[in-house]
């Protein structure tokens, strides 16, 4: 997956090709999850994803899953439609690195806001960091609610979380 | 001039007395007549109002009747959910195309007994009956491949088009065939022209080559209808890295609204360059930054988009997709009144002599 995030931001593969790649990796890993919880592999770090609440959209927050996922990090992904106190809650039980909101739409972008507000005044305040991204986020927008990491493809996301995970 | 003398120049490549502008209003003009989403977009006398009030406290160019994607798709029975304060959408938990046998289901039907296709089709006519003369109107429709991805959501229709390309293949001929009734009626409304989405001819979903192969004669065939009826296409696509180039080859759009340079441009000043001479320019504002950010980050905005595509003529100052539909319109009016001033071209035209000594 790494092979084809590198493709995927140079636009020589799209979106399906990724679909297709991943639906490949998963069917291997699936048999090779066995051999790997024995020999004691560990993943890079941990990433709680989710699409903001009100959001339903989900292709690109799958998409930066599978992009996480082959870069070896640990993905606990909520789904769509993720209330704020969810991520937090998550977060803190499973010691996550990488707090990551996607949105769709201009009218659901800004419950990122509410994110990082709450994230701020909760016991992961500095400990973790909140990636963003989405169609209609910008960094401006990142920087204008304070959140850490704007990330404009998958594949990025993937190699910045990679990169705060390895410190 | 109005704003048909004005968009007209525009399409003609001409320089206008300023540059034509539409902040694309849409969904938000429920707020103006005081309607719900829900009943601005099933109710056609209540959006017609919405859009006709719009112009009355706007002095926007033209109307654009962009009421969400989920219009089409109704036509063969998609579930859809309604919101207070957004746009419908499918309920993709229960999609039309749930496997590869069903894209069987997917066959020409009859747009007539779509509710939502029916609505839009008032709308326009009501839009027709009012601002006919004043304002041009511009019909929106979403491409086949865009109404397949509502029937069958957006990554299952992806992995589909590799695992059974012809029976993807079937269905976008069969929605077309529906779309091909649709837009003739939408033209023998009176409209001025129709705006085909084309949202996957874009680099940020799939290769030009794939959507060549998927949709562009299905397109091309729509616009020949469009011109047949005597109206003119224009092309919205708000994807990054979108084929200019492919699109210009199936659609020979009079316009393509847009939010980011094409595949094979660097920036919007070569975008003017390569494409300023055969379709007409509509953007690029970013639609999100009315929701956030200063005054004068957006006015900036605005004014290198003037700066970036205007000269000439063939250029509609617009944000790159639908004005935020919960946002204020404080923003959208700073735009309007940056193409009323800044936007004259008499101004330009001695900011371009001073570039240019």
């Amino acid at each position: 997956m790494g092979v084809i995030g590198e493709k995927f931001k140079k636009n020589e593969v799209y979106v399906p090709d990724v679909l297709i790649a991943a639906r490949a990796m998963n069917s291997g890993t699936e048999l090779l999850k066995p051999l790997l919880v024995t020999s004691g592999a560990k993943a890079k770090g941990k990433v709680v994803l989710g699409t903001v609440k009100g959001d339903l959209h989900d292709i690109g927050k799958n998409l930066v899953r599978m992009m996480m996922e082959g870069k070896g990090l640990e993905v606990i992904d909520l789904g769509v439609d993720v209330p704020t106190e969810k991520f937090i809650e998550t977060a803190i039980a499973d010691n996550a690195d990488i707090i990551a909101c996607s949105a769709l739409l201009t009218t659901t972008m800004m419950e990122m806001k509410n994110v990082v507000d709450k994230v701020n005044q909760s016991p992961l305040a500095g400990k973790v960091k909140i990636m963003i991204g989405g169609a209609p986020v910008t960094d401006n927008f990142r920087a204008s609610i304070g959140a850490d990491v704007y990330a404009p493809d998958a594949a990025s996301a993937a190699e910045v979380a990679l990169e705060i995970c390895r410190g | 001039m109005n704003s048909y003398e004005r968009i007209k120049a525009a399409l003609s490549h001409k320089e206008a007395d300023r540059v034509p502008v539409y902040p694309i209003l849409c969904g938000i003009t429920r707020k103006l007549v005081g309607a719900t989403y829900k009943e601005w977009s099933t109710n056609a006398e209540i959006c017609a109002n919405a859009f006709i009030k719009s112009t009355e406290l706007f002095d926007i160019d033209c109307v654009v009747t962009l009421i969400d994607l989920s219009v089409e798709c109704d036509a063969w029975g998609q579930k859809l959910m309604y919101f207070e304060n957004e746009a419908v959408r499918p309920d993709y938990s229960d999609c039309v195309v749930k496997s590869l046998e069903d894209y069987k289901k997917i066959i020409k039907t009859d747009y007539r007994k779509s509710k939502r296709m029916m609505m839009h089709m008032e709308v326009c006519q009501r839009l027709v009956k009012e601002l006919k003369g004043k304002k041009p109107i511009i019909a929106f429709v979403f491409g086949p491949l865009g109404v397949l991805s509502m029937l069958r959501g957006q990554q299952d229709l992806f992995l589909d088009i590799y695992d059974d390309p012809d029976s993807v293949k079937a269905a976008v001929k069969e929605i077309n065939e529906t779309l091909k009734e649709y837009v003739a009626a939408l033209c023998d409304t009176g409209v001025d022209a129709v705006m085909l989405d084309t949202l996957f001819a874009s680099g940020s979903i799939m290769s030009k080559k794939m959507w060549i192969d998927l949709e562009s004669e299905a397109v091309k065939e729509l616009s020949e209808i469009i011109s047949k009826k005597g109206c003119l296409t224009m092309v919205h696509n708000c994807g990054r890295n979108i084929y200019f180039d492919a699109q210009i080859e199936a659609m020979k759009p009079a316009a393509i609204s847009f939010l980011y340079p094409p595949d094979d441009c660097e920036d919007f000043y070569e975008c003017k360059r390569k494409y300023g001479d055969k379709t007409t320019l509509i953007g690029c504002v970013t639609p999100a930054d009315a929701t956030f950010g200063t005054d004068e980050e957006w006015d900036r905005q605005c004014i290198e988009q003037i700066d970036a595509m205007a000269e000439g003529g063939g250029f509609i100052l617009a944000t790159g997709c639908e004005y935020p539909a919960n946002a204020s319109f404080e923003r959208a009016e700073r735009m309007i009144e940056i193409a009323k001033t800044y936007g004259r071209y008499t101004n330009l035209k001695n900011k371009y002599a001073v570039l240019q000594a």
